[in-house]
């Protein structure tokens, strides 16, 4: 066998691969926008089917004093008037144009809403996951396989961290951090300093799950032969640890991490409403309280979409941590 | 307007939030009674309003913040007097239809359009625009029926029937003025921006953060209820939402803010024992928070039962444990802030279950079931009441209250938890025994719409009605229609006077306690006010130190 016959392999299996990769990704994308048009219909149906009428909801709910005219005007408005089916089918048609109607209680088009509140929301996500791995890391990859004691009192910590309720959390934070010590602003969303606090209130519970399950992993991990061929070489513990040990123990921590997306926007929820921050968490308790059909469509899409996204994006994470993966397909 | 206000989670660790940021603070109050001109105060709410224009739907958040930045046309002092303020005075036609109004000359809004006759009919006829989706301001001035400008500034306002209450209602926020230009726009430019003649004006709205104000500076025609005229002193409002009550209070006392308002009950005592907090508390005019009964069924279609009901409910008792001895006791229909508020029905709801046992047996409910409720023919003495998700968490420890003492005498009462339109439609379709709600406006005309039999009807195809009891007397109503064809003081006083004592005597409601304006007030932030229409926040005369 030469070494041109080998290149040309390397390029086959390589091509071969990529067009697996593609199909994958193009059939997780086909189910990821099925799962929306759900959320979609889902979402309009429960609403609609929720006793009580849209305009009252549209107009204030049981405490408004709407005249006949103003009932009657903002049923036509809305298109209330039509049939429930007939409703569904142009509302559809409006999605597929990536018109998502305007919000009965903001008055202003929903993405122009999510446009608003969407990056706060981003910005405390992203920084929560990122810190909760930070902390995963600092916990798990120093304490594990340090003996009984050590490994058993990060153990506590982790099952403790993720019991805490997020806005027990938030609350606590606020107190010592914020109005004790007055290191951290109380409220707001625009200042790097105001995000510090409640990204810890999320990362930590979460950081509490992740740290559990990359901890078991960690442990098998370290106890396998190729682990003690590396401590033969002469490596230090901390690069055995990071270099080797992490990169097989992280796959369970990282798919755990696509389901954490979703947690921490519902997180979002109680965090923003506890430190008055802006983001789309606390404007979707807003909208189903009030019932505002069309807001709560588009924050449940843009929620279920991130979600998808995430899931796809950790699937091909998992490819490049571990590339034995990528032989599965065939 | 009967909305109730929710603090999304009743949280525990109010406590430990409480003590929190007390060290720093040395407490010498600055004795200034100067006013210092500059600087920009931070506001602190609940609520964020849906819409920056109160015409629209018109809900109390909104007219916290327009009160800021709209003038009205007339008036109100503490008394209830009615004073001028955009009108400079008015004539009524001796048939109570016509309202001549005089405006002022000198008043411009923010974007310079001039105030006069054609502002005012344009103000008018958006609010009764259905379009305009008003729900408060619309429902007050049903009886509009047009403008006609005079001249430049003199417009003669007509209605359909004698209002008497409609200067009243004129003076309150809801019913701002604002400017034509603006008004021309669509409802969505005008919700974000709205354009008034105020001391103040909307210069940017953060959703979910922060409406930021900007001192007026040509601003001369504060109302003779200011304490000053000529602009603001302040530069400039941030208007902050803070929905957590317990995270509002403590960024109160850490003086991360200046003013909030909606104080929680709970912290009172720790506001009153700070130095560097002082507390403005108002009632609410207008109907106090309460429950109504349905008298179209059984039970409660016997009065006798009604009122067996309202004395056997130790509010007093549930008051001082829920709300900690900060809320007073409401009697009558009327709170105590109301326009021609008579204080004679303040003990006819007094806790007395004797009178209770009296009554339920002369009603024919002598009866005992295994579980000791009362029972006639066989069926048990229960009645429901509808907890909804807005409802707030302390209204129902109350009214879990009012279920432990209501039992004592044989009633069965059932909290019944469920969704707000699954509320509005069982309110639509009668079936509820009780309806928690309140009604703040600044008359006692209140009394028509929440009891007059023409309100039973559903205001329209929504199925919804405002006269929750279903009382209906064509007496009750000629009283209160007299009531609003005269003018005159004095009659008007002897006619609610006689609708109070008529509604009380009903017993169509257990009243609880009045709605109240609660703000917190840091030693940074001086000469805040409460206006009395609605007894709204007003920082016209506020000034900041450091």
């Amino acid at each position: 066998m030469t070494a041109f016959n080998t290149t040309s392999d390397t390029r086959a299996l390589r091509r071969e691969r990529l067009a697996a990769l593609g199909r994958r990704a193009g059939i997780r994308l086909l189910g990821g926008l099925l799962v929306l048009w759900a959320v979609a219909t889902l979402t309009f149906f429960a609403l609609r089917l929720m006793p009580g009428d849209p305009v009252l909801a549209i107009l204030g709910g049981a405490s408004g004093n709407p005249t006949p005219e103003t009932l009657e005007a903002t049923r036509q408005e809305y298109g209330l008037d039509k049939p429930l089916a007939v409703q569904y089918v142009a509302y559809l048609g409006r999605l597929l144009q990536g018109d998502l109607g305007a919000s009965y209680t903001q008055h202003m088009p929903v993405t122009r809403v999510l446009a608003e509140q969407g990056g706060a929301t981003f910005e405390l996500t992203i920084a929560s996951l990122l810190l909760a791995w930070v902390l995963v890391l600092l916990l798990t990859v120093l304490t594990a396989g340090r003996g009984r004691l050590v490994g058993g009192l990060a153990s506590l910590a982790e099952t403790v961290s993720a019991a805490l309720p997020h806005f027990w959390l938030g609350i606590v934070l606020l107190a010592v951090f914020a109005f004790g010590l007055r290191w951290f602003p109380p409220a707001g969303s625009d200042s790097l300093a105001a995000l510090v606090l409640p990204a810890f209130s999320l990362a930590i519970p979460l950081a509490g799950f992740i740290a559990q399950v990359t901890r078991e992993s960690l442990e098998l991990t370290l106890e396998q032969p190729f682990v003690l061929t590396a401590r033969t070489r002469g490596l230090s513990d901390l690069a055995v640890r990071f270099r080797h040990a992490l990169r097989h123990a992280l796959l369970p921590g990282i798919s755990l991490s696509g389901w954490a997306i979703g947690a921490l926007m519902s997180g979002a929820v109680v965090c923003e409403v506890i430190f008055s921050r802006r983001g789309i968490g606390r404007q979707l308790y807003q909208a189903v309280i009030a019932q505002d059909m069309p807001l709560v469509i588009g924050i449940s899409l843009v929620v279920a979409a991130v979600y998808v996204l995430a899931n796809i994006g950790v699937d091909l994470l998992y490819l490049w941590i571990d590339p034995r993966q990528q032989e599965q397909p065939r | 307007m009967n909305v109730t206000t929710r603090p999304l989670i009743p949280w525990i660790a109010i406590a430990a939030l409480a003590t929190g940021g007390c060290e720093r603070a040395e407490p010498t109050r600055v004795q200034s009674d100067q006013p210092v001109h500059g600087g920009t105060l931070v506001y602190a709410t609940d609520r964020e309003p849906t819409c920056l224009d109160p015409h629209v739907a018109g809900d109390m958040p909104q007219v916290f913040l327009a009160q800021q930045y709209l003038d009205s046309l007339v008036s109100m002092d503490a008394d209830g007097h009615i004073g001028p303020w955009l009108a400079t005075r008015w004539d009524v036609s001796a048939d109570g239809l016509h309202y001549t109004f005089h405006l002022r000359h000198d008043v411009r809004f923010t974007d310079g359009t001039p105030f006069n006759a054609a502002a005012l009919k344009a103000n008018l006829d958006h609010i009764t625009d259905p379009k305009t989706q008003s729900s408060t301001a619309g429902g007050y001035i049903r009886q509009y029926r047009g403008t006609q400008v005079l001249d430049e500034y003199t417009a003669v306002v007509e209605l359909a029937t004698p209002y008497a209450a409609f200067l009243e209602v004129l003076a309150q926020g809801f019913l701002g003025m604002q400017s034509p230009t603006a008004l021309a726009r669509s409802r969505e430019a005008n919700c974000e921006s709205p354009v008034g003649s105020g001391p103040f004006k909307v210069v940017r709205w953060e959703r979910q953060s922060r409406v930021l104000l900007a001192r007026n500076p040509d601003y001369d025609w504060a109302p003779p209820t200011a304490r000053h005229q000529g602009p603001a002193y302040l530069d400039g409002i941030t208007w902050t939402f803070m929905q957590e009550p317990s995270v509002r209070f403590a960024s109160l006392q850490a003086g991360e803010v200046d003013v909030i308002e909606a104080l929680p009950p709970e912290s009172h005592e720790a506001a009153r024992r700070n130095p560097d907090v002082e507390l403005i508390i108002a009632q609410r005019p207008g109907n106090p928070t309460n429950g109504t009964f349905n008298i179209r069924r059984a039970p409660f279609d016997d009065v006798r039962v009604r009122e067996a009901f309202v004395r056997s409910a130790d509010v007093e008792g549930a008051l001082k444990s829920v709300y900690f001895g900060e809320f007073p006791r409401a009697g009558g229909p009327l709170s105590a802030a109301t326009p021609f508020y008579s204080p004679d029905f303040e003990h006819v709801q007094d806790y007395d279950p004797a009178r209770a046992a009296q009554l339920l047996d002369q009603a024919g409910w002598t009866g005992r079931d295994a579980q000791g409720y009362r029972t006639k023919h066989g069926k048990r003495l229960q009645v429901t009441v509808l907890i909804g998700t807005r409802t707030p968490p302390s209204e129902q420890t109350l009214w879990e209250q009012v279920q432990a003492t209501t039992r004592q005498v044989g009633f069965d009462l059932v909290l019944e938890q469920m969704s707000d339109t699954q509320t509005t439609a069982r309110q639509a379709a009668w079936d509820y025994d009780i309806r928690l709600g309140y009604w703040n406006t600044n008359t006692p005309d209140v009394l028509r719409i929440i009891f007059g039999s023409a309100f039973i009807q559903p205001a329209g195809v929504g199925g919804y009605h405002q006269n929750t009891a279903g009382y209906s007397d064509a007496g009750f109503d000629a009283l209160m229609d007299s009531a609003l064809a005269t003018q005159d003081p004095q009659q008007r006083r002897a006619r609610y006077l006689r609708a109070q004592q008529q509604a009380a005597a009903q017993y169509l409601q257990l009243v609880t306690y009045p709605q109240s304006t609660r703000l917190g007030v840091y030693r940074t932030a001086h000469g805040v006010r409460l206006e009395s229409s609605l007894a709204v926040t007003s920082l016209y005369d506020a000034w900041v130190t450091p």
